[in-house]
């Protein structure tokens, strides 16, 4: 496959994603997706889950185009609230509520606001065109690798994933573990075998993916959250000024180097299965922190924009470069990559190294439309942060009990039957209780999606070396895979454990400056015991 | 790093206040759920015609899997190792955990799987939002009222409507606009 044949096919993507019914399906992706990142407890892996029912009545490119711009809305959206919410967001984004959150109660939260979303299309735009031109080249290794090699691809993403998507490696080994075993429940593919299912009829089928990724998501969320509903009102940090005026060139000549850095950074990460979004942006906050100079190095802690730029276009990188084993190997390496895959096999798409062959229309149409939908978001997104701080105010009763019907319309369209809302109720209860005792939620979800496609390779390698396992490890191309992959993973978990110290490190000093500068306002005096809180959380097990 | 946080005063304030029973029968029923697949999974029926290994290795390996992860977590736990809480913009994590809340919501899921067939899913949904609403301390009633009919039929409408998604319509039955 050459690369102007590879342009060609990004072009016939264009000219499918452009046209006007599909334009108007990638804007309510991004109009959805931005939304559901700005509004707390609600991710973009959510919300395909919950909007999974409409792959009933949309065709795959439609439906596809709108997952993706919920994909990338996610990642514009989340930045709004961790800049302008004053309480501490999620562990991904909350490099940039650091400096972001900062930078705003010092009233530059419109300059923080525009270096994110001019960074994050930066960075998006850059790493799509990155995404179109490694991709094929990856596909086309991947068709000629055999079951072997697939497995071994799949048993280090099962580590990577169970070890790093978390803070404790036994929680998300034991997560992934949950996840592989309700996979199993239902009929063996390949022998028609009841495993699990205790002679109950409603088990025999299976327990549907999506019924099991709305509970834990959702329905999790919504118990945990109403068990420690955080009460009275919501503070928001005012952004004031015109919105044209919010990049001055002073800020955009501290800007467009972390930029380009942050995208260098979180593309590669985002393509190996290191940890997704979280390990890019820790990494971009910690080099952008290293090469400031002078006065620009002092303000870190205290609202550097660099410290924002960076970080933020990471974070987008890391999107694009997640997709890259999702389309190429058929491998998800976050929760939200995972319901893609997901919505891929409700339209019996064969996900895999096949892809790019058996369905380019629609592979590079998707492709086509997130550099749409990234231009998209750029243009909406400072224009309308009005429309988003509103979104950020919806009373916390309606947002959950919104979330919790959501779930439930989505959990009774799976199979129309009252029992699966039942079974999304108990799988529920069980995902309000791994966020409680500090379970990760996405090894699971991804262990369910790829435990049935990993058993079935797993045995068809060992029908072909008629059960000798030693063969599974005995190829030139799977012996390189596993060890060129354990060393990403010793370094993914040595970074992993950098990050927390320096997580732990930044926010002891943030909580110093606060102090020393305690006579600066009231609204910065009020955030010093949740950066407190923040402090402690760091992980008591390893 | 972690040795010098883990034993720091008020380290646990993240995760559940109190003695670490819930957490300990949670990682308790992780190796339990191993030991049910071992059990279990050896009434796996293995044709005897099957070239490969058969629909019984996987199970087996996915629950030696759960019982060495449980078994470890079990031992962390009684070591002092507390997991902690899953953090959030609308989460308290020094509050003390609202069971009555919790028990509440799903009291009313659990009541809207038994009237979707009775009454439709526009008023079971409506009845869900109303009383999650009111559980998670939203007043007045009146206007948790309005919201949840209003959302019930914007949903009933666009999915079942619009996008064909078959939801029962209830009282709304032969109104074309609604599905069914």
């Amino acid at each position: 496959m050459c690369s102007v044949d590879n342009f060609f096919l990004l072009m016939e993507g264009f000219a499918t994603a452009m046209q006007p019914m599909y334009l108007l399906f990638a804007l309510g992706g991004v109009l959805v997706g931005t939304a559901v990142g700005v509004l707390p407890g609600i991710g973009p892996a959510m919300t395909v889950a919950l909007l999974m029912p409409i792959t009933y009545s949309l065709e795959p490119t439609a439906a596809i185009i709108v997952f993706a711009g919920i994909y990338y809305g996610g990642m514009y959206g989340g930045s709004t609230t961790s800049i302008l919410l004053n309480t501490p967001g999620e562990s991904s984004s909350i490099v940039t509520a650091l400096e972001g959150n900062k930078m705003a109660k010092a009233g530059r939260g419109a300059a923080a606001l525009a270096t994110a979303a001019v960074g994050s299309f930066v960075a998006g735009t850059i790493a799509t065109v990155l995404l179109s031109f490694v991709a094929p080249y990856v596909a086309a290794f991947a068709v000629q690798i055999g079951p072997v090699e697939y497995v071994a691809l799949m048993i280090v993403a099962f580590l990577t994933v169970g070890a790093l998507l978390g803070s404790s490696v036994l929680r998300g080994l034991a997560s992934l573990g949950l996840g592989l075993f309700i996979a199993l429940i239902g009929f063996d593919s390949l022998t028609a075998q009841q495993r699990y299912t205790f002679g109950s009829p409603f088990l025999a089928d299976g327990i549907d993916v999506v019924l099991v990724a709305v509970a834990l998501f959702a329905v999790g969320e919504a118990l945990y959250v109403g068990s420690r509903l955080r009460h009275g009102p919501i503070k928001i940090i005012p952004v004031t000024g015109g919105w044209t005026s919010w990049l001055r060139k002073e800020d955009l000549r501290r800007s467009w180097k972390p930029w380009l850095r942050g995208t260098f950074i979180g593309f590669p990460v985002g393509t190996i299965p290191a940890g997704g979004a979280d390990v890019a942006t820790f990494l971009s906050y910690a080099s952008e922190r290293k090469l400031a100079k002078g006065e620009n190095k002092k303000q870190f802690g205290k609202g550097a924009i660099e410290g924002v730029a960076g970080p933020e276009a990471a974070n987008n990188a890391a999107a694009a470069g997640v997709l890259v084993p999702l389309l190429t190997l058929g491998i998800p390496t976050t929760a939200t990559a995972a319901m893609m895959l997901v919505a891929f096999q409700r339209y019996q798409i064969p996900v895999g190294p096949q892809l790019f062959e058996s369905n380019s229309t629609l592979v590079w149409a998707l492709i086509a439309s997130l550099y749409v939908g990234n231009l998209m978001l750029l243009v909406l997104n400072l224009p309308l942060v009005g429309i988003w701080v509103k979104i950020l105010q919806i009373p916390r009763p309606y947002l959950y009990s919104g979330i919790l019907v959501f779930a439930v319309l989505g959990a009774f369209s799976v199979n129309f039957t009252p029992i699966d809302v039942i079974i999304l109720l108990i799988v529920g209860i069980l995902g309000f209780f791994m966020r409680r005792y500090g379970y990760p939620i996405a090894p699971m979800v991804v262990g369910l999606i790829l435990g049935p496609i990993f058993e079935s390779q797993l045995r068809r390698s060992l029908a072909i070396s008629q059960g000798d396992p030693v063969a599974l490890v005995q190829s030139p191309v799977a012996a390189t895979i596993y060890v060129v992959l354990i060393v990403i993973f010793a370094l993914s978990l040595l970074l992993k454990r950098r990050q927390r110290q320096f997580e732990a490190m930044v926010a002891a000093n943030a909580d110093a400056s606060d102090v020393v500068r305690g006579s600066a306002s009231s609204s910065e005096a009020a955030v010093a015991p949740t950066a407190k809180t923040t402090d402690q959380r760091e992980d008591t097990d390893r | 790093m972690s040795t010098s946080v883990q034993n720091a005063p008020g380290s646990g304030t993240a995760a559940a206040p109190g003695a670490p029973i819930g957490e300990l029968v949670f990682a308790l029923i992780i190796v339990s759920i191993g030991v049910v697949g071992f059990v279990s999974g050896a009434g796996i029926q293995t044709p005897p015609s099957a070239s490969d290994i058969g629909p019984r290795a996987f199970p087996f390996a996915v629950s030696g899997l759960l019982v060495a992860v449980g078994a470890g977590l079990v031992f962390q736990v009684l070591r002092g190792h507390r997991g902690a809480a899953d953090e959030g913009e609308d989460v308290d994590l020094d509050a003390k955990t609202d069971w009555l809340t919790v028990g509440k919501l799903a009291g009313f899921v659990l009541l809207h799987s038994f009237l979707i067939v009775p009454l439709g899913w526009p008023v079971a949904a409506a009845i869900l939002f109303f009383g999650a609403a009111w559980s998670l301390g939203a007043r007045p009633w009146w206007r948790n009222l309005m919201t949840a009919i209003i959302l019930a039929l914007v949903l009933q409408f666009v999915f079942g409507g619009l996008l064909g998604v078959s939801l029962p319509p209830g009282f709304l039955e032969g109104l074309g606009v609604f599905g069914g």
